[in-house]
């Protein structure tokens, strides 16, 4: 690997951190809008659910999520803070669909304790100002003039400085905030200010609340008539307000974090727990005075970080620990008591605490598992890249040359017959009555040899084409109603037809086109061509979906494919695709409404065109490989949307999204043919035809990954896969809560790899918890083991003293504990070294033995150490070599050394990053995370000349990712090609705590200063939303320093070239001397590596 | 969220009224009547497939209107304070010297608004000098004394300025400010 990265994003954030409901994409739509830490997506309410409009990118982490309407608008404005003190104020354009810039500005100051309790950013309810709390002891105020513009900011002093939550209240003739705060005895009061926004200052506010709930941690305002304030505690409920109502509530012991207001006048709320409960709290009143609270648990549903009630008893929950929901409150319970209904699961990978690539196939293509979700949500995920076939029904049939299904009728919805065709006769397979597939006869059909082509026709009629006939059969009698006879001497090689129309060609370069017409086969024409013609296709792409006006016909000699018109066959246009390979097969498609003419060639590679249906016309020539044997190309459905499949050894779904095609791989080995098979039974499955096998299955959701879930019920925490033993092996652990007291039960669970069935199970002792695993071997013994590090996390002992080093082995399917190692401390970090293991203990590095008893068991026994760590807790090696991440102390870099069996430092990084996930790129080149979200990369400087120098890791990369990475580790998600440039660049796959599954590339030279100017051209052309700046986003920040970033390129903002209007796209190669099509396949290349 | 109330119930639909629950339901159902409806999700198959999420690509301009790039005030708060405090008080002294015979019912009302907080200020460790010097006019200053305590709270500044006032030495240190302020007012 190298210096020169580019990160890219594979998987976006999932983990919801707001969300709110308001007009804001027009006057009378109603709109959900959902953070995800650093994108923001809006919805459209409709009558038909939930309408998905666009998915912002922001560049910053979004801390404050809040719509508003300033005096005199019709539809809200969006304001926006992130993490690092920008704000900006939105508005959507509904005529360009843009989004506006209404007001923008840095909020941050110079000096200042940011807040412990994160970032408070409030709108008065009645548009006089912004408020924000940002840092302890100050207020920020962003006034609104009376046009309901922003003027400039001020702060104001806050005596509370541990402050829980701020509110505006409502209805208040002067603006005033509500604040909840702790005092220094650590007890917890309300008190009111009104901000005098002349004097710059606060004024005491009309009223106070003292001494209330210990667990009091949320303010929810309510709207006028009302007024006043609710004071969400982890035992009571309080309602106040400025004329002295006092209600309170006793609930039973939770800890609510989220709330959605139901009705405007703010009578009914919806809570959600840290336990996944969703509650109703109802404010019963006469007339504007409240008159007491009413709390139901209403049932479950992921724990809530947002909710929001969108509409008609629906309401979304956002969560940041499992997947979010759509949810409808019914008015009668289930049989569970539950008046919950989910409607729909968005999955959310967040937090990700650790993956690991497992390569089923071995060929090179990792699927993900990642420990995925928080306490009940907790789940394991497995990502793949890829459309998967689940196979439903599969027999064993050898020698397949074609596959086609038919209806009983041209207007049957689904498919009655599959038609497999050998080298000498074709079957005829039926779905019975019993849902099953026998065998059937049709009798007007030539069975006794190869079927060429098969498809229904109009009047109900039936299409074989054979080497020497084409023969029309009628669907409800089955016989033969006309036929076609190829000229004496001549055979079909290759044949398509549609509804209507048969094209074929004989030997010789003859093309023979008939209609038919009144049941009956017309030659409507017949030409010589002057070569030999490959193959055909007239797949209708014009309105008519009958009939086609145009032809395409691969020719061999000359490599090229032509446009011919119907029904004349005039040659409308001829494209040479160059080289040697002959095209295979062709197809006319339209994929979301644009037209395309795909060509594929005898080597696995793909021509894809853009096609103008009218006048034949050929442009944005591409060429991509998909594999090394030829391709057949059939299109199918799936949920109403045309796709197409490419058959071949590495089978492709050609997808199109955004209007732009989309290439992705089928977890099947080698598919030799595939055709739809909609049947009733199953719906929308295809026909796939294998070496020796022909299976019916279902296709997966068009999409780039693909997410299997398995739940849980507890959280995993570290995961390792054991190839030898084809399982994984996790920890994880339950939380108990009785009444009295919460407590955690840890234990390492094993998988099967494949089918994720549990298979043993080994639970530790009380107050231990699993911090590592690995799968190793060690010298001198060839079995395979998995050890786990623990620790006991005794609650009177601020850092561990005490931990296990546990083996074990897989026998018969379950884990059987071989040998256990207590140690002086967690151990963070195991490693496979030489045959040895290497711990990371507290503040030690620690080298275990593998040895032999007498008799004949093992132990680990300790070999060397190293101490001087404040906390090692990330290893990783390499030869000899040993990378630690401190909890503190950044990077620094160990070496074993045999002859003197002891390790060594030579060297590290004097930068104090606390770190949060190391990793090897190479022999001299490691990159870290650490937890104010950056990344950066270290260099061994082994040629220095001073041993100063050598004993110093420099800082080469810097860049801010924006995501706190919880682990790096190499692997792929794309399948390595062997013969395309990118299948050589090196990744490293990284996981977060919102769920993003990204990639780390190292670039060849040569491309990243390409790519680096072409990221220089895009800032100027594509605008960061809300005016946020690129440059700054991207640029390391910690307490520290703040640096721009250096040898890392964005990928999200490379990779956004593609989906630029055309015009757009020009003026970039202009900018950069390069034409369009060059950067594009450029930029394309890129994509194929996630 | 903060918004929402004035948005809410202006899209049209308004809520619907069924009537409240039914004697002999348990639990949430009785709340759970009437929850507010504007006819979205009201089709009988909610549908999971409306279509993909677009990637904002941001093209066009994105620089706010002029004027909307906010910056901070970077005026120190106190320092703010008193500016904002010697204006008013400057503003004062100038009415002052306009007409002197209507300053007593002026200060009366000046000291009725400003009195919680200084007391607020006296028990409140954060800002005490502050609250409670400002929270007492020049009026009061000039016509009647302080008491040791109360002098002892003032800054140095505030001292020097009373002492100019009443034409005396102003250097030295705190302790010896005051001795000659209570001599003078003795």
């Amino acid at each position: 690997m190298s210096v020169w990265n580019y990160v890219v994003t594979a998987h976006k954030p999932t983990s919801v951190t707001h969300s709110c409901v308001g007009n804001f994409t027009g006057p009378n739509q109603l709109n959900l809008i959902v953070a995800k830490c650093t994108r923001i997506e809006i919805h459209l309410l409709t009558p038909q659910g939930l309408q998905p409009m666009i998915d912002v990118p922001i560049y910053g982490r979004i801390a404050t999520l809040e719509l508003f309407r300033p005096h005199n608008e019709t539809q809200d404005f969006l304001f926006i803070a992130t993490e690092r003190y920008k704000f900006c104020v939105l508005q959507w354009d509904g005529e360009k669909s843009e989004l506006l810039t209404r007001a923008m500005g840095d909020v941050s100051d110079r000096i200042g304790r940011p807040t412990d309790n994160g970032q408070i950013g409030i709108i008065d309810p009645d548009c006089r100002l912004i408020g924000l709390h940002l840092y302890d002891g100050l207020f920020k105020v962003i006034p609104f003039d009376n046009k309901g513009q922003l003027k400039e900011a001020f702060n104001i002093r806050l005596e509370e400085l541990q402050v829980l939550d701020i509110k505006f209240l409502y209805g208040c003739v002067k603006p005033t905030i509500v604040v909840l705060y702790q005092d220094n005895k650590d007890a917890r009061h309300v008190k009111t200010y009104e901000v005098a926004l002349k004097d710059k200052d606060f004024v005491e506010g009309p009223w106070s609340q003292n001494n209330l709930d210990n667990g009091a941690g949320l303010l929810i305002p309510v709207p006028a008539p009302l007024g006043g304030v609710i004071i969400i505690g982890e035992e009571t409920i309080v309602y106040c307000n400025a004329n002295a109502t006092f209600r309170a509530i006793p609930i039973k012991q939770s800890i609510i974090r989220a709330y959605g207001r139901v009705d405007p006048d703010g009578s009914r709320y919806l809570l959600g727990d840290n336990t996944g409960i969703l509650h109703l709290l109802v404010l019963t009143h006469e007339r504007e005075r409240v008159t007491g609270l009413k709390i139901e648990c209403l049932g479950e549903t992921s724990i809530a970080s947002s909710i929001s009630y969108l509409d008609n008893g629906v309401v979304y929950v956002g969560s940041r620990f499992g997947d979010s929901q759509l949810v409808k409150l019914n008015l009668q319970a289930d049989t569970n008591g539950s008046y919950v209904e989910v409607l729909e699961r968005y999955v959310n990978l967040g937090p990700i605490v650790d993956f690991c690539v497992v390569d089923l196939d071995r060929q090179g293509q990792g699927q993900v598992v990642t420990c995925s979700g928080a306490f009940k949500d907790g789940s394991l995920r497995v990502v793949r890249n890829g459309i998967g076939i689940n196979e439903q029904a599969s027999v064993e049939l050898q020698g397949i040359k074609g596959l086609w299904s038919l209806k009983s009728s041209f207007n049957d919805p689904y498919d009655m017959y599959l038609v497999v065709s050998f080298i000498s006769e074709t079957r005829f397979l039926a779905m019975n009555m019993e849902d099953e597939l026998e065998e059937t006869e049709i009798e007007g059909f030539d069975a006794q040899t190869q079927t060429l082509f098969c498809q229904n026709a109009i009047s109900d009629l039936l299409i074989q084409v054979t080497a020497n006939s084409v023969r029309l059969v009628s669907c409800t009698s089955r016989e033969l109603v006309d036929q076609w006879n190829a000229p004496e001497g001549f055979s079909v090689n290759v044949a398509s037809a549609n509804a209507s129309q048969v094209l074929l060609a004989t030997g010789g370069g003859h093309l023979v086109y008939l209609e038919i017409r009144d049941s009956k086969l017309v030659e409507v024409k017949h030409i010589q061509l002057e070569h030999e013609i490959s193959c055909v296709d007239l797949n209708p792409i014009g309105e008519n979906r009958q009939y086609s006006s145009l032809a395409a016909v691969g020719m061999w000699t000359d490599i090229s494919v032509r446009i011919l018109s119907l029904p004349d066959l005039e040659l409308i246009r001829k494209e040479n695709l160059g080289g040697e390979i002959v095209p295979r097969s062709v197809l006319l498609c339209t994929l979301e409404g644009v037209s395309y003419l795909l060509c594929a060639l005898g080597d696995g590679h793909l021509f894809s065109f853009l096609l103008n249906a009218s006048t034949g016309e050929l442009t944005d020539r591409k060429k991509v490989s998909l594999g090394t044997q030829p391709i057949s190309l059939r299109t199918f459905s799936s949920k109403g949307t045309t796709h197409v499949f490419a058959s071949s050894d590495r089978p492709t779904v050609i997808y199109s999204s955004n209007k732009k095609l989309l290439y992705s791989n089928v977890n099947l080995k080698e598919v030799n043919h595939m055709c739809p098979f909609n049947t009733a039974a199953i719906p929308d499955s295809l026909a796939i035809a294998k070496e020796g096998e022909l299976s019916i299955g279902t296709i997966d959701d068009i999409q780039k990954l693909h997410i299997r879930t398995i739940p849980l019920n507890e959280q995993a925490r570290r995961i390792c896969h054991q190839e030898q033993s084809r399982t994984l092996a996790f920890c994880s652990f339950k939380h108990n809560q009785t009444s009295i007291e919460e407590s955690e039960t840890h234990f390492v669970r094993l998988l099967d790899h494949q089918t994720f069935e549990f298979l043993s199970i080994y639970q530790l002792d009380q107050y231990e918890h699993g911090c590592s695993i690995i799968s190793c071997s060690f010298s001198d013994d060839n079995n395979v083991y998995y050890c786990v590090g623990t620790a006991y996390v005794l609650p009177e002992e601020n850092e561990p003293t005490k931990g296990r080093i546990l083996v074990f082995a897989v026998e018969d399917g379950r884990l059987q504990l071989i040998v256990e190692k207590e140690t002086k401390g967690a151990v963070y970090s195991l490693n496979a070294f030489n045959g040895k293991l290497l711990a990371a203990i507290n503040q030690k590095i620690q080298l275990y033995k593998w040895m032999l008893r007498e008799d004949g068991s093992h132990e680990l026994q300790s070999e060397c150490g190293h101490h001087g760590h404040i906390l090692a807790l990330y290893t990783q090696t390499r030869g000899d070599f040993i990378v630690v991440g401190d909890l503190m102390k950044s990077i620094s870099l160990l070496v074993y050394k045999h002859e003197e069996s002891a390790i060594e430092e030579l060297a590290r990084d004097y930068n104090a990053n606390w770190m949060s996930a190391v990793e090897m790129l190479d022999d001299d080149i490691y990159i870290g995370a650490e937890n104010n979200y950056n990344l950066f990369t270290v260099r061994k400087n082994s040629d220095a000349a001073t041993d100063e120098e050598r004993g110093r890791l420099e800082v080469v990369g810097e860049y801010h990712l924006g995501e706190f990475v919880n682990r790096l580790r190499h692997g792929s998600l794309v399948m390595r090609l062997p013969d395309s440039e990118m299948g050589q660049i090196p990744t490293v796959i990284f996981g977060t705590i919102n769920g993003v599954i990204g990639i780390i590339a190292s670039l060849p030279h040569d491309q990243y200063v390409f790519f680096e100017k072409l990221q220089s051209t895009l800032v100027k052309f594509i605008k960061g939303v809300g005016n946020l700046s690129h440059e700054q986003w991207r640029s390391f920040h910690n307490d520290k320093k703040t640096s721009e970033a250096r040898n890392f390129l964005d990928g999200d903002l490379i990779e956004s070239f593609l989906d630029l209007s055309r015009s757009k796209m020009e003026e970039v190669s202009k900018g950069m001397g390069v034409p369009v099509e060059e950067l594009s396949k450029r930029v394309e290349e890129l994509t194929r590596l996630h | 969220m903060a918004a929402e109330g004035s948005t809410r119930g202006g899209g049209g639909g308004g809520r619907k009224t069924s009537s409240p629950g039914m004697p002999g339901e348990s639990g949430a159902a009785k709340f759970l009547s009437s929850l507010p409806s504007r006819g979205n999700f009201s089709s009988t198959s909610v549908s999971s497939s409306l279509g993909r999420l677009r990637v904002y690509v941001c093209e066009h301009d994105t620089d706010p209107p002029e004027g909307q790039v906010i910056k901070t005030d970077t005026t120190n708060i106190l320092i703010r304070h008193l500016q904002l405090k010697k204006k008013e008080m400057d503003a004062k002294e100038a009415k002052d010297a306009k007409d002197a015979g209507s300053r007593n019912q002026g200060e009366t009302v000046k000291w009725k608004r400003v009195a919680p907080r200084s007391l607020d200020g006296q028990s409140s460790s954060k800002r005490p000098n502050l609250s409670s010097s400002s929270g007492l006019s020049a009026a009061e200053e000039a016509t009647s004394g302080f008491s040791g305590q109360t002098l002892q709270s003032f800054t140095v500044e505030r001292l020097r300025a009373l002492l100019r006032q009443r034409g005396l030495m102003t250097k030295g240190k705190k302790d010896e400010l005051i001795a000659r302020l209570r001599e003078s007012q003795d």
